[in-house]
């Protein structure tokens, strides 16, 4: 026994001693900045600043290759204090925050087996990609729960993980434990840029909405009684809800699930009721921005799309200007719509959220009079959005006949014509190309052809087979010296001071996709289109385009391209078939535009490619669905309330539907079925 | 001679501590997604494994024996092996800075391996002369490494094959190393 103590007792001796001394004789020096930066890490190891543990986190940050903030886990007091360890000043990072994204438990959801194993989600989404007949659905085996380093995660009743916003520091540890990539984080820039993709749980009513907004969550907020959090869901993706809740096409509507059983839940007057409910408290609900990322931007264009550019800009960082050539901002909504369906005061009240947001306006400023795009990009402004909509839009701001040159070199067909056959207007240049427009086009090709200009190119969506004229008129052209081109799209354009120099054709394969590419010298653009694309001028960079070397030096442009939303169907260039890309059709459309536009803005700005997310779900997309229910409780629809004949008598100009009350909007919203990719709220015991 | 060339082919492949003696398991399907990893990782048990197993003998031998506490070997051996890599550890932090960044993060990693442990147990049990043992630990490491970054590299191939979806991951790994276990039992009566 006592032999038995000693030796093991001996030999740990001889171990402790031995390592003792070892530590000492292979003594290694370390910056001792290094000791006192992990003193004051948190020590939880979590590897969510992407360093090795605290440790390798510590060197990081002593060798200057991570800044003091790099903690994810630690809050501002710990950045202060290894920031004033180093002596250097802190850069402030936008905070995060970690949100499952599954709505149905294991006890809810359809599920194509037992399992019965390890009680571990990455062991149990090796069986075919776990129980759970969605394949983004949460496997609730609780993973993230035990790897939070937190304890900001809890299992829910329902077994789906609940996340302590007090708790949660942001590591994106439980992001990345998470095999079925459910748990993300999530910040106010990552809420701007989302799109709906085919790795995460989406509604039917979500994926229709052009601006993209969370309808299942603000619903199931109205039902709660939190009309002000379910008014914070929607002004994530809408900065204009009390418009759209009056005008709104709502094509949510049509696709609610609730139509199979059924009316379609009344998405659209809910919104409308807690925008107005706002409206009536006086106190707007605004939503927190990114961190300033220093940058100037301005949006020519105060109307739906101008006013939602301006606000993700702001929401996004950007110091962010909105020029309108009218006196008042609001284009169309102004002055395309009767009173009694979108009243002023609603209006000035959504205009108002925009401007109290940190949106700077500016009206009585019109493109190509007061300003230039060149004149922008030398003001300090780093890229210009241009969001002046079409032909019809800026009617109320010009004479007839007048032409109107807002953007360099581009011209409407229409505009130039009329001007032409008016004798106020000469051919504006030397190499033309024209788009689309039928015989107008050809005659402006002949006009040129006349007033000897050096080349005329005629650009065609569809084939040869396909165009608008006989192969008559197409000989015939060709040998009056026009250049046609067929499936051909035009990607960018790009310019030197007022001046367009080259086109950027892009020849587009059978399904939509674009192939080769070509540069074409060009100083005239006409389209047949009537509006004018939204489009992106950035001061050319040089070292972003590859193919042409820039040999227009200082003061050189080009543009981007917007990437497509959900619904677009061919998406090369920025012409799209039949009409410029970007969608006006609806004020919804162009909110989604608006806010697409920033973020191909804000992804360029920030050095990542301009396309949508890989998955992103788009309009020939096949998403899982439904085509029939089981039984749910029917219940009709709240009737809008509408004015009575008497007051529309006193006063026409009255609004005709009216808003929800309180009791109507619970009502309603819980008859919304709360709609995940498969799942949805069954009446009790009916499932199974 | 002979003797030890036949007691190093019996160690690295007839009776391969991983895919006969299914020894170390959890490093040989934990890093075997990548050929460098798999090769850091081989080197660091090749040193280990013949380091420990040289100290442990001598400790069983001249410490353990004569005072007839032979079962305290476990207890002893974890021990002795786990101060041992410390120092492996502090050693080339200090005197092969190349080395000590290449086994990295290895080195602590296989304080605990089994398959290190249970060679310095077989060396006691096989009743091995010193320099049998070094010659068996030093094989038996070989072994590993071998079946190690034979594993790897089939993983690595596997990673881009069309493999059935519900097979994808794990269940591939472990079909092809009870495959590879099979190969290699066809040195099985080669030698004992």
């Amino acid at each position: 026994m006592l032999e038995a103590l000693l030796t093991i007792g001996g030999l740990g001796l001889v171990a402790g001693a031995g390592l003792a001394l070892a530590s000492r004789v292979f003594y290694v020096y370390v910056d001792p900045r290094i000791l006192a930066v992990e003193e004051a890490l948190p020590g939880a190891n979590c590897g969510g600043c992407g360093y090795p543990g605290c440790s390798g986190a510590a060197t990081a940050i002593v060798s200057g290759t991570a800044e003091p903030n790099i903690c994810v886990a630690s809050g501002s007091a710990v950045h202060a204090e290894i920031a004033a360890l180093l002596g250097v000043e802190i850069k402030e990072r936008e905070p995060e925050i970690a949100v499952p994204g599954c709505t149905y438990g294991l006890e809810q959801a359809d599920l194509k087996y037992l399992y019965d194993g390890f009680q571990d989600c990455r062991a149990a989404v090796l069986l075919g990609g776990g129980s759970k007949v969605c394949p983004v659905g949460c496997l609730g085996l609780g993973t993230c729960v035990r790897s939070c380093p937190f304890g900001a995660l809890s299992m829910g009743p329902d077994n789906l993980p609940v996340v302590d916003k007090d708790l949660c520091t942001g590591c994106g540890t439980c992001e990345r434990v998470c095999p079925k990539h459910i748990i993300t984080l999530t910040s106010n820039s990552k809420r701007v840029l989302r799109e709906y993709t085919t790795d995460q749980c989406s509604a039917p009513c979500q994926r229709a909405c052009p601006a993209g907004i969370d309808i299942p969550e603000y619903i199931h907020q109205i039902s709660e009684g939190n009309y002000r959090e379910a008014l914070r869901v929607i002004k994530e993706t809408n900065p204009l809800p009390s418009i759209c809740g009056r005008i709104c096409v709502h094509p949510c509507e049509y696709e609610c699930r609730r139509n199979l059983v059924d009316q379609a839940v009344a998405i659209n007057p809910l919104k409308r009721f807690v925008a107005d409910r706002e409206r009536m408290s006086g106190e707007r609900v605004q939503i927190g921005r990114a961190p300033d990322t220093g940058k100037r931007v301005a949006v020519v264009g105060g109307g739906a799309e101008g006013l939602t550019a301006g606000y993700f800009l702001t929401r996004l960082g950007y110091e962010a200007t909105v020029y309108e050539g009218s006196s008042r901002m609001g284009g169309l909504l102004r002055y395309g719509l009767p009173q009694n369906r979108l009243p002023a005061g609603v209006l000035e009240w959504d205009i108002n959220g925009v401007q109290e947001a940190g949106v700077v306006f500016k009206t009585g400023h019109r493109l190509g009079r007061d300003m230039t795009v060149n004149s922008l990009l030398h003001e300090g402004y780093d890229a210009v959005i241009i969001a002046i909509g079409g032909w019809d839009t800026q009617m109320p701001q010009r004479a007839q006949g007048d032409i109107l040159k807002p953007i360099p070199g581009v011209y409407i067909l229409l505009d130039f014509l009329l001007a032409y056959r008016a004798g106020k207007q000469r051919v504006p240049g030397r190499r033309v190309v024209i788009l689309g427009g039928g015989s107008a086009a050809l005659e402006a090709a002949r006009i040129h052809i006349r007033e000897e200009a050096l080349e005329v190119h005629m650009i065609f969506r569809g084939p040869r087979n396909q165009a608008p004229f006989s192969d008559e008129v197409l000989e015939d052209a060709e040998e009056q010296g026009i250049q046609l081109h067929f499936e051909t799209a035009v990607t960018r354009m790009m310019g030197r001071g007022d001046e367009l120099t080259h086109l950027e054709l892009a020849s587009i394969g059978p399904s939509g996709d674009s192939s080769g590419r070509e540069i074409l010298e060009t100083d005239t653009l006409l389209t047949g289109s009537g509006r004018f694309p939204e489009l992106i001028y950035v001061l050319e960079t040089g070292s972003r385009n590859g193919e042409i070397e820039s040999d227009e030096g200082e003061g050189a442009w080009e543009t981007l391209v917007p990437y497509a939303g959900p619904s677009a169907r061919d998406v090369t260039g920025f012409f799209r078939p039949g009409e410029a890309a970007g969608d006006y059709r609806a004020v919804v459309e162009a909110i989604g535009s608006g806010r697409r536009a920033v973020n191909t803005l804000h992804l360029y700005l920030s050095g990542n490619s301009i396309e949508g997310p890989v998955s992103m779900i788009r309009a020939n997309t096949r998403v899982l669905g439904l085509s029939e229910l089981e039984p749910v409780s029917t219940a009709p629809r709240e009737p809008v309330p509408l004015s009575s004949e008497e007051m529309l008598n006193v006063d026409p100009s009255a609004e005709v539907e009216l808003t929800y009350s309180e009791d109507q909007a619970v009502r309603e919203a819980r008859r919304c079925l709360q709609c995940g990719l498969i799942c949805y709220r069954r009446i009790e015991g009916a499932l199974h | 001679m002979t003797d030890f060339l036949l007691l190093f082919v019996s160690a690295a492949f007839v009776n391969n501590v991983v895919l006969v003696r299914y020894l170390g398991q959890c490093p040989f399907l934990g890093v075997s997604n990548r050929l460098d990893t798999a090769i850091g990782m081989s080197m660091a048990v090749v040193f280990v494994m013949t380091l420990a197993s040289a100290v442990t003998w001598n400790v069983q031998h001249y410490l353990l024996n004569p005072f007839g506490l032979g079962y305290l070997r476990t207890i002893a051996f974890i021990l002795v092996i786990a101060t041992l890599v410390q120092l492996v550890e502090m050693f080339l932090q200090k005197s092969v800075p190349a080395l000590y960044r290449a086994l990295g993060i290895f080195l602590p990693l296989i304080t605990t391996n089994c398959a290190v442990m249970g060679v310095a147990v077989l060396n006691i049990q096989n009743e091995y002369t010193f320099v049998e043992t070094l010659v068996f630990a030093f094989a038996s490491s070989i072994g590993y490494g071998v079946a190690l970054v034979l594993m790897t590299g089939i993983r690595e191939r596997l990673n881009t094959a069309p493999v059935l979806s519900s097979l994808a991951g794990t269940p591939a790994a472990l079909i092809t190393a009870c495959m590879l276990a099979l190969a290699f039992m066809g040195f099985a009566g080669m030698v004992q």
